[in-house]
């Protein structure tokens, strides 16, 4: 029988705000162990919780842009189990009244993977297990996370990734987190389940616990269909559980199973008073909200006319579209802005992290003050190429390898003059070019750019020159 | 030297005596008395002397306050700064805390003289006092009978002059019952009108920390050193601020007398509350009979409700970070089994088993989720009790102090004996317990006057009149005027 | 309102407690009187409850709420002032017989 994957998703994300979300202590990434901490968020007898506003923002804001409802009156719940990296035995969390509920994620498709909720809630510490001993580490203890729960709505490992992908791009736009997979800032628990093709009831799921790359999402995701379904093909039936995915073997296996599921005994938390939202607070963020990405990659197409593949190359960086927004904004032509960029600035930053953190010392103002002269045919594409290029490793304006004498350009007549002197030192090319070999007239260019100092349009070039050749 | 703050007050500021001489002859008492009544368990004496040698300073320069230069006592679940605080549990055994409660902070800015930690049930759960780990305090007036708890340590203390007063915390009557038992004056302020910064959680939306003093004077004289809102305790709620105005005129308040919390009561309990109301009503207090049945229902929703806290609250005692740790184990689940299982006392145990059982999943509609609506309805009902009368008078328990030993064979007598202090703490208001007369055995009786959320002033107020007119002789009052 | 001894094992085990047979002995009529009495809500009450509401809870404003200002953590040693940290953790050795 032919079974179709059903899946929902559990998104961790680590909200960037400065400090913990019920304390003042850093959330800055590292440090020595134990050192970015206090009575609170160690959970010491007598100290209690003060909610940062900051979080209840951003938590807001990512509701907002995955289309969630806000539920202006909101509180927290304690969820008890025991583990030594809880310092307090409960993570203080959201249970009945998560702060946002039902939104979707488009995925490009225009299929939309549905938001159950969006709660916040507080990090664990961290265990290094070594000769014996465990040792605890509380510095991550209390980092703020959102839960973003989706519906089961996701049928293919594909759509998966498209949507941990769209999700870490919406977070990352409206800047409340970096999702740093490999860091930890952004993980997910996945329930899969199969049902026969065409079926209405869902089956039995399993959830795989804390993958932490989009890859190992994929593989697990195909590996535990595959198991699932053979179990069912072999009359067998799946158990619920909970499930760790081992990225050497590739394989899922058993952590817990429903006998053995914890009882969390949620309660309100009594140490916090119910948060009450202005619905013009509500207003004030959305009305403060970016741009959406897939709202900007429809309109670098639709509007900029950015051909899509370029256009993809964009918009997942929301620095570097900030970047080429603000060189096009200043007059740049988009063509070249875009270009420029992908072509010569991507060259700078091989890693997604790179475009991501796009920190190169150029600015936007001297970047589109480059690409106007080229716009204007005052220096060719390739001087703008290669003077970018200088930009971006040294940071020197425009004018530093730019002179004004060198901006005078050719005028017309003297570039006729120049392409006739092409020819006439070129003979053979000029027939080549004429015989057919459309190759040959690259020499001639090669005059001109000398001959002008790299100061030619090479577009004006081209065309005088045919005009004299072809007649 | 059975004297006030005020009293001694003034003779520090008019240097009639230091605070270090002060402080040394409250600590030569604490040692020669503390061990025949088990007050104190853990003395600070290096702290308290520092402390007096600062107070003398600040009253040199005249910087002194009220209590500057004042010997009194913490009870040991009020975190400080270096010192053993243990909340006298097992499990707790050696923690010093390395940051202070918000109402030691302000005290000690103040320049309060710290002479120590004193006794408790464990974990505050208990109403004798007797489920310490340090064995029970005894009640200094007949020391086979307990002080009351689970602040019986503190009562103990300030009744024997070990302290001219003290801070306990109260979470069903922990204040009040054994400042009653005790003879003393106990205040609960409204919730949230004292930081809980510090004070270590047993039931967190119940509990509340208050002044335990011999008299009402006192008791808002250190109300006022503790009280507003802290930046630390976010369900601290900001209080009028300044000096509490004592002045103690009753005409034309309307005393309310609640069936629910008289019925049943000791007769000469009643006798001795009624004799109080009657001087109220003779100096121009009207009486209003009310009746409250909600308040049938205060003891087991407290006892839910409390429970449920604590068994999230007490979770955190795995023998990880302080405190005790089981000394054989075979894995780290092991051995936080183990030293919960060694290092919590059984009262507690029963609690926490509560706690989880009224929150576990089949359960929790019940019990917790029905105790708290019917905390509410309690709630309703006080707040439409108050749209009739500006305060409840009633005793503050049924009994006077039980015989040490009786409450271990009787839980559930000792629960309902909780009955007149409970419904306070489930509300969050504002009571006073104050001293009004003995029984025949010669054991104090206690008033309780309990006034609507937030009207701290009015209540202490209220008490004052007893005090000022020496209308309960037993309150120590400086120049009060007899009626 | 009795309880069975696996209920009270399933707590025990919620709680982080362990009770050995003849703790348990003990314990569990203990136990039985003080769930009794917290029965009284369902029991002893007079009444239709039902229709009772929760009464609104305490609210806190937007305004109050803490703003995102970084204060000083507190050094290693005070944090691990109660344990004998190993290399700042707080240590537990796995196994002690």
């Amino acid at each position: 029988m032919k079974y179709q994957l059903v899946s929902g998703l559990e998104t961790h994300v680590e909200l960037a705000t400065k400090t913990k979300i019920f304390c003042g202590c850093t959330t800055a990434f590292g440090g020595e162990p134990n050192t970015h901490c206090c009575p609170v968020c160690t959970g010491q007898p007598g100290a209690l919780p003060i909610l940062n506003k900051k979080v209840v923002e951003y938590a807001i804001r990512a509701g907002l842009a995955t289309h969630c409802t806000i539920n202006t009156t909101t509180h927290l719940d304690r969820k008890n189990y025991c583990y030594p990296d809880l310092p307090k035995a409960y993570q203080i969390s959201q249970f009945d009244k998560p702060l946002c509920e039902h939104g979707y994620v488009e995925l490009e498709s225009g299929k939309r993977i549905g938001i159950t909720r969006i709660h916040i809630e507080e990090d664990a510490g961290k265990l290094v297990h070594e000769s014996g001993y465990t040792l605890i580490d509380y510095n991550r203890g209390g980092v703020p996370l959102i839960e973003i729960v989706s519906e089961p709505d996701i049928s293919s490992p594909e759509e998966a990734k498209e949507y941990v992908e769209k999700l870490q791009l919406i977070m990352r736009y409206i800047g409340v987190s970096d999702c740093k997979m490999q860091e930890g800032s952004m993980r997910c628990d996945v329930n899969i389940s199969v049902m026969p093709e065409g079926s209405k009831e869902f089956g039995t799921r399993t959830e795989i616990k804390n993958m932490n790359s989009i890859s190992y999402i994929d593989k697990a995701m195909r590996y535990e269909y595959e198991r699932q379904c053979e179990v069912l093909n072999d009359g067998g039936k799946i158990v619920q559980a909970t499930l760790r995915y081992d990225e050497k073997t590739g394989e899922t296996s058993v952590m817990r199973t429903k006998e053995d599921a914890q009882d969390y005994r949620y309660f309100p938390e009594p140490d916090i008073l119910t948060v009450v939202i202005p619905e013009s607070k509500v207003e004030e963020i959305k009305s403060q909200l970016p741009e959406l990405p897939l709202e900007k990659l429809n309109r670098y197409i639709d509007e900029l006319k950015i051909n899509p593949a370029t256009a993809r190359l964009l918009y997942k960086y929301k620095k570097v579209c900030d970047f080429v927004e603000k060189v096009i904004s200043l007059g740049a032509s988009v063509k070249n802005a875009v270009n420029l960029t992908t072509g010569v600035l991507y060259s700078k930053l091989p890693t997604e992290e790179d475009k991501e953190n796009f920190a190169l010392p150029v600015t936007a103002e001297e970047t589109a003050k480059l690409i106007k002269l080229a716009d204007e045919g005052k220096i060719n594409i390739t001087l703008a190429q290669q003077t970018l290029s200088k930009m971006a490793e040294e940071g020197n304006p425009v004018s530093a390898y730019i002179k004004e004498e060198d901006l005078a350009g050719v005028d017309d007549s003297e570039l006729e003059e120049i392409c006739k002197q092409a020819i006439e030192n070129n003979p053979a090319a000029a027939a080549d070019f004429k015989g057919g070999k459309e190759k040959a007239i690259f020499a001639l260019y090669g005059f001109v750019k000398k001959a002008t100092q790299g100061k030619a349009d090479i577009k004006k070039a081209d065309a005088i020159l045919k005009k004299l050749i072809l007649g | 030297m059975k004297s006030t703050i005020l009293h001694l007050s003034k003779m520090l500021q008019s240097g009639e005596i230091t605070s270090v001489q002060l402080t040394e002859q409250y600590i030569s008492a604490i040692e020669k008395e503390n061990p025949a009544i088990n007050a104190y368990v853990n003395y600070t004496f290096d702290q308290a002397r520092a402390n007096a040698i600062e107070a003398d300073k600040l009253i040199k320069e005249g910087r002194a306050t009220a209590l500057t230069g004042i010997p009194f006592t913490l009870k040991d679940n009020i975190a400080t700064d270096g010192m053993l605080t243990t909340c006298c549990s097992k499990i707790l055994q050696g923690f010093k805390p390395y940051y202070d409660a918000t109402v030691w902070s302000k005290l000690k800015a103040q320049g309060a003289v710290l002479l120590g930690k004193t006794n408790m049930d464990e974990f505050a759960m208990g109403s004798t006092s007797e489920t310490s780990v340090y064995g029970a305090p005894l009640n200094p007036i007949d020391k086979t009978r307990v002080t009351g708890g689970s602040s019986g340590g503190v009562a103990a203390a300030v009744c024997a002059n070990l302290a001219a007063y003290g801070l306990g915390s109260d979470t069903g009557g922990s204040i009040r019952q054994p400042a009653s038992f005790c003879g003393i004056v106990g205040f609960k302020p409204s919730y949230g009108a004292v930081s809980r910064y510090g004070l270590i959680a047993y039931g967190s939306s119940l509990d509340q920390i208050g002044p335990m003093t011999r008299s009402v004077t006192d008791a808002a004289i250190i109300f006022d050193a503790i009280k507003g809102e802290d930046k630390k305790d976010g369900t601290s709620v900001a209080t009028p601020s300044g000096e509490t105005k004592l002045i103690g005129d009753v005409k034309g308040l309307k005393i309310g007398v609640v069936e629910e919390l008289t019925d049943g009561v000791n007769p000469e309990i009643l006798q001795a509350v009624n004799g109080v109301i009657e001087a109220y009503q003779k100096a121009g207090a009207q009486v209003v009979k009310l009746s409250v049945p909600a308040l049938k229902l205060a003891l087991p929703v407290y006892y839910i409700i409390a429970c449920a806290e604590a068994s999230s609250n007490l979770g955190r005692y795995d023998g990880i970070r302080y405190g005790y740790r089981a000394s054989n184990y075979s894995g780290l689940d092991d051995m936080v089994t183990k030293t919960r299982s060694e290092g919590f006392g059984k009262e507690v145990k029963k609690r926490i088993m509560l706690g989880t059982y009224v929150l576990s999943s089949g359960y929790f509609d019940a019990y917790y989720k029905k105790a708290c609506v019917l905390r509410g309805e309690v709630e309703k009902q006080i707040k439409e009790c108050f749209e009739k009368c500006d305060f409840i008078f009633a005793p503050t328990v049924p009994q006077t102090a039980f015989p040490l030993g009786y409450s271990g064979g009787n839980a559930t007598e000792t629960y309902l004996s909780d009955v007149c202090t409970v419904p306070v703490n489930i509300a969050g208001l504002p009571a006073i317990s104050i001293p009004c007369g003995k029984d025949k055995n010669g054991l104090p009786i206690g008033l309780q006057i309990i006034g609507r959320k937030y009207d701290d002033e009015r209540v202490l107020n209220a008490a004052y009149f007893a005090e000022k007119y020496g209308v309960c002789e037993d309150i120590q009052f400086d120049g009060g005027v007899k009626l | 309102m009795s309880i069975s001894q696996k209920e009270i094992q399933t707590l025990a085990r919620l709680s982080r407690l362990e009770f050995s047979e003849e703790e348990q002995e003990k314990f569990i009529p203990d136990f039985e009187e003080i769930i009794a009495f917290a029965d009284r809500i369902n029991g002893e009450v007079v009444g239709d409850t039902s229709s009772i509401k929760e009464v609104a809870a305490r609210t806190i404003a937007w305004e109050d709420l803490r703003e995102d200002e970084v204060t000083d953590s507190l050094p290693n040693e005070k944090i691990t002032s109660n344990v004998e940290a190993q290399d700042g953790y707080f240590p537990v050795r796995r196994v002690v017989k």
